[in-house]
């Protein structure tokens, strides 16, 4: 009976742990280009969840076609964020990108907020489930899973097969080094920020296909910091480890709720947060380059 | 081929070059001394424009290239071999080498840029695909000077390749550069510590000192004037 629930939920972990790797590949992605980090992360994952909200409520459209959608307009506000406020601090102390990654957070939200309004709202996409015998999956966190894997597999191979994608490596392994073969290394920490920003908005498309509820302004500040603990997981600056590091907090984050459940007096859920940044602190301290890190 | 007229620069509120002019003539080893500190490398990197000029000309094959972003001018056939080497640690040595052919009038030459660096770097040929990053320095710096060559250049400007090597490497070092300004065709300009293989190697010297050019003229004559040598070179 317990083993059978814990197999159930550790298939649906790791069906969410795709998501969440695909959530962080933004966040490594533009701390290895640029160093700098987003620690407004999770408010473009929040932006991304409205555009589906409001795709699908007030325009009928379906999830998946939000995704290019929120990916499009995740880019335009990478750029429009890049050349107004990183792109003159990225020379400065680390603090002020710190500062101004915060700053443009509150800025989505109060402005999401704005329009929208604070109240927690949610989607009904009924497009079928599948039973697997031990737990029942709906088809929308099928898709979001598949979705997950097919963005961050196009990734591994635009990095790799393009022009693009290798000038992109070589700023990541040597900015100097790329600037003397002839690549717009100005350029590239304009893109980098772009992708990394349409990648992680075009995420809060794919949770919101797991959990179609709860979408509200500050809904970010919990998935800031989950894909901080997985990219430690990942290796911080590798977008791959990232999605490894997200499968791997997935599995430990139901696998744990399956296991804190049995205890009784306490709220499962309210401990899995708890155990993840145990979790972190022990990887930090044991190895400070990340789990899955080449070093 | 490379004309610097009274150019200036520096990082933050500090100025490093106070309006050194210089002039580079095709098909010559052109060679830069002077103490640590000097302002070589910034000279070298705000010809390049990874430092930004705030006065002053650079003017390439008789265009005002001043302005002109790193990227473009490595187009126009100015390579820069950066000191510190600067090599991306985690790809292989070919595919450092790809990236010296970044740019697509490079990456059309690549196959015989690639025989070029081979024949000049037979080593490099044996070690294609290990890491660059498990090289030993003499190694690494052949990359840097290989991916320099990559990139197609007409003119060269080398920042301390010698730097950091065993003595019978750095003569081989002074052998390519010799080799690449005959049998390439390159233009060079260097900057070297090493003042004495330095005027060796090439066709006319400066010598900068403060952020200024103090002397110039042929190694000959720097070499008779005890001045110059005293007050800048310590030789």
């Amino acid at each position: 009976m317990f083993s059978e629930q814990l197999i159930g939920n550790l298939i649906q972990g790791l069906v969410l742990g795709t998501i969440y790797g695909m959530a962080t590949m933004g966040l490594s992605l533009i701390f290895g280009v640029l160093k700098v980090v987003n620690v407004g992360h999770g408010a473009f994952i929040m932006v991304g969840a409205f555009v589906t909200l409001f795709l699908f409520n007030a325009l009928g459209l379906n999830p998946i076609l939000a995704i290019p959608v929120a990916f499009i307009i995740g880019m335009a506000l990478g750029y429009l964020f890049y050349y107004t406020t990183i792109k003159r601090l990225i020379k400065a102390p680390e603090l002020a990108t710190l500062l101004a990654t915060f700053a443009i957070g509150v800025l989505l939200e109060e402005v999401i907020k704005l329009i929208f309004g604070s109240e927690f709202r949610g989607y009904n996409w009924a497009v079928g489930k599948v039973s697997l015998g031990i737990t029942v999956l709906p088809l929308s966190k099928l898709y979001a899973c598949a979705g997950s894997i097919i963005i961050a597999v196009l990734l591994y191979l635009w990095f790799n097969k393009t022009r693009a994608g290798s000038a992109m490596r070589s700023v990541v392994e040597d900015s100097e080094g790329a600037r003397v073969c002839g690549v717009n290394v100005s350029g590239t920490y304009a893109l980098s920020f772009a992708l990394g920003i349409g990648l992680t908005m075009a995420s809060g498309v794919l949770l919101t296909m797991f959990i179609p509820v709860g979408i509200n302004p500050y809904m970010g500040g919990g998935y800031t910091l989950k894909a901080f603990v997985i990219a430690v997981l990942g290796g911080l600056a590798s977008p791959y480890g990232a999605f490894f590091g997200g499968l791997v907090f997935g599995l430990l984050e139901n696998g744990s709720y399956t296991i804190f459940a049995l205890i009784p007096g306490v709220e499962p859920f309210a401990l899995t947060r708890f155990f993840s940044f145990v979790m972190l602190l022990i990887i930090l301290l044991i190895r400070p380059t990340g789990l899955l890190s080449r070093k | 081929m490379l004309q610097v007229k009274d150019l200036e620069s520096g990082y933050g509120s500090m100025q490093v070059l106070w309006k050194p002019s210089l002039e580079v003539k095709r098909g010559t080893i052109t060679s830069l001394l002077g103490p640590n500190g000097a302002g070589k490398s910034t000279l070298l990197a705000t010809i390049f424009g990874s430092v930004e000029p705030w006065g002053g000309k650079v003017i390439y094959e008789d265009r005002d290239v001043t302005q002109i972003p790193t990227h473009k001018k490595v187009d126009m056939g100015i390579a820069l071999v950066p000191e510190g080497k600067h090599l991306f640690p985690n790809m292989s040595v070919y595919e450092n080498l790809s990236m010296g052919a970044y740019l697509k009038k490079a990456l059309v030459h690549k196959e015989e840029s690639l025989e070029l660096v081979y024949s000049l770097f037979p080593r490099l040929r044996e070690r294609r695909n290990q890491m660059a990053g498990s090289l030993s320095g003499g190694e690494q710096q052949m990359v840097t000077i290989a991916r320099g060559l990559m990139t197609k250049p007409k003119l060269m400007m080398l920042d301390e390749p010698s730097q950091g090597l065993a003595p019978k490497l750095v003569g081989e070092v002074f052998e390519t550069i010799l080799k690449m300004k005959e049998e390439v065709g390159l233009t060079i300009l260097l900057i070297e510590q090493n003042a004495d293989a330095s005027l060796e190697a090439a066709d006319y010297v400066y010598v900068m000192h403060e952020g200024l050019i103090k002397a110039q003229g042929t190694p000959a004559e720097i070499k008779q004037s005890a001045d110059i040598r005293e007050a800048y070179l310590g030789i």
